[in-house]
């Protein structure tokens, strides 16, 4: 792919909550939401905790960058202009060891080799200078 | 057996002592109409209805419209008061996605029930297909799912359901034919529907090899887009005999709601799904006071031929992971156990989310008025609507009688 060409994909707009999490994947790292309060992992990340106590004392955890797939659609049609040529790509929810499911996509591997309860890990795309977008890989 | 729902003593007492019934209907021409507008269909929906009670429009004191995707409007129901000219002393935009039109029934018994309003005018309208723009579709698209953590993986809106769809045969060993037999039977009743859209005959392979939109989802796994507009109208049977209208009514029997999540990054497991759908049902079916055998003809959100899957499992109509063979041995079909969308669904028919749904239930239970699709001695239907990658549900029951 051509480095210059302008990413014309959608992008994720940051929010002030979730903005961590974004520059933490910026440096390569995975970083997941976790309430101090009741020691549970929840993703996308919130300004407060989703369970019970409803707290705003909320750490980011480094996570292990490994998850299994749980479910995957091999896309033929994109959602906009920007994918043309791109199909047939995978779009799964992958359940990472720490117990919560991302939306992410798998690559580096053929769609047709894509599994539930594959292995992957995670790899970072630098989408733009300001986004990258961490994806996963079938663990070799 | 299902578990004890709460509320559904008292839901009961309210629709049994109101009397809470449809008693008219109305469905515009459907398909690709460029020459008409949104508020245009909204229009001739609200004036066939009107018609079909026999009610002036000045009758109608409540108004229930839910959204456009092609007029953005921030206070959709008083737009089309003004454009229409009504003025309702109760009036409600819904926007629950696909499960917005059933609940527009209950919304409207709550009004009724709570001496809001005496005749609720309930409908939707829009030129889809013709109206909306490239930018609008993407934004549909966005909408459906997380901005920020889901849609820059090129996520669909056929991808989410196909998401579902793959984990549902991974667990249940179903197959591809499973989810092209949901399509097959919409169409087969399609034909029979004066104003749908697609009614040339389809077969299992047929839907198989299709266009492939996301895997295990087919073309004909997928809904249509279409330009037209529907309404009913929800008042007493007092109120109904008062202004002399003559239509057999539907009485509403039961409804409810079930809420499993809106992104499905959140989505625990498939049980959360049908969790969601038994409990919108079960309250609809225990305020009702009914069993499953006692349904006589069912509307399922048919959206993507998963969702019926789902939500005949869910429901309990069928043990979960049956849906398939059920809908593959063609028992779905007018004339057989359970007739699904007699009038073609949102697969063939139209797309209006499920105001066809509740427009086609009134008509069966009507008796007569569902001409060759009639479902002979019906007197119970069952109307599901599911908003989001089947993650909020929606359920009504109604009757040819009172409850």
């Amino acid at each position: 792919m051509a480095e210059n060409k302008a990413y014309e994909k959608p992008l994720p707009e940051f929010r002030p909550e979730t903005k961590p999490y974004w520059d933490a994947c910026k440096k390569h790292e995975l970083v997941l939401p976790r309430s101090k309060v009741t020691g549970e992992f929840f993703f996308y990340p919130r300004a407060l905790s989703p369970g019970e106590d409803m707290s705003e004392d909320l750490e980011w955890v480094k996570a292990s960058g490994k998850a299994k797939v749980w479910t995957y659609a091999i896309h033929h049609m994109g959602p906009t202009k920007a994918y043309k040529g791109d199909p047939p790509y995978v779009v799964a929810l992958v359940e990472t060891s720490e117990g919560v499911k991302m939306m992410t996509n798998i690559v580096d591997c053929d769609p047709r080799d894509v599994r539930i309860g594959m292995d992957v890990e995670v790899v970072f795309d630098d989408v733009t200078d300001e986004v990258t977008l961490p994806k996963f890989k079938p663990v070799k | 057996m299902a578990t004890k729902i709460p509320g559904t003593k008292e839901a009961r007492e309210v629709l049994k002592k109101n009397k809470i019934a449809i008693a008219g209907v109305g469905e515009t021409e459907q398909g690709k109409i460029p020459d008409k507008s949104s508020f245009h269909f909204l229009s001739l929906a609200s004036k066939l209805a009107i018609e079909d009670a026999g009610i002036k429009k000045s009758d109608v004191d409540g108004l229930v419209t839910a959204f456009s995707l092609v007029e953005h409007t921030f206070m959709h129901c008083t737009t089309f008061a003004d454009y229409f000219g009504l003025r309702p002393r109760f009036f409600s935009s819904i926007a629950i996605g696909g499960a917005t039109a059933v609940w527009m029934a209950a919304e409207a018994a709550m009004a009724i029930a709570s001496g809001q309003a005496e005749v609720v005018l309930c409908v939707r309208g829009d030129n889809t297909l013709s109206g909306i723009s490239s930018s609008g579709m993407v934004a549909l698209i966005r909408e459906m799912c997380h901005a920020e953590f889901e849609f820059p993986y090129g996520l669909t809106t056929p991808g989410g359901y196909a998401l579902a769809a793959q984990r549902y045969l991974h667990d249940f060993g179903a197959t591809r034919e499973h989810l092209a037999a949901v399509a097959v039977t919409m169409r087969k009743h399609a034909a029979l529907k004066e104003n749908a859209m697609n009614k040339e005959p389809l077969t299992v392979e047929d839907v198989i090899n299709s266009r492939v939109i996301a895997e295990p989802l087919t073309k004909y796994d997928c809904s249509i887009i279409s330009d037209g507009g529907a309404a009913f109208i929800v008042t007493t049977e007092a109120k109904a005999k008062e202004l002399g209208i003559k239509n057999p009514l539907a009485y509403l029997w039961g409804m409810g709601q079930g809420y499993s999540h809106q992104y499905l990054t959140t989505l625990r497991d498939l049980n959360q799904i049908y969790n969601a759908i038994e409990r919108s049902g079960q309250k609809a079916f225990q305020t009702a006071g009914i069993e499953h055998k006692d349904v006589d003809v069912a509307f399922l959100y048919d959206c993507f031929t998963i969702t019926v899957l789902l939500e005949l499992e869910g429901l309990g109509f069928v043990p979960k992971g049956e849906g398939g063979p059920f809908a593959l041995e063609g028992r779905m079909e007018i004339g057989k156990d359970l007739p699904v969308n007699t009038h073609g669904g949102l697969l063939s028919q139209a797309h209006l989310g499920a105001m066809h749904h509740v427009v086609e239930a009134v008509l069966q239970l009507r008796g007569t008025a569902a001409g060759p699709r009639q479902v002979k001695d019906a007197e119970v239907a069952l109307v599901h609507g599911n908003g989001g990658i089947v993650s909020a549900h929606s359920t009504i029951v109604l009757g040819k009688e009172p409850l």
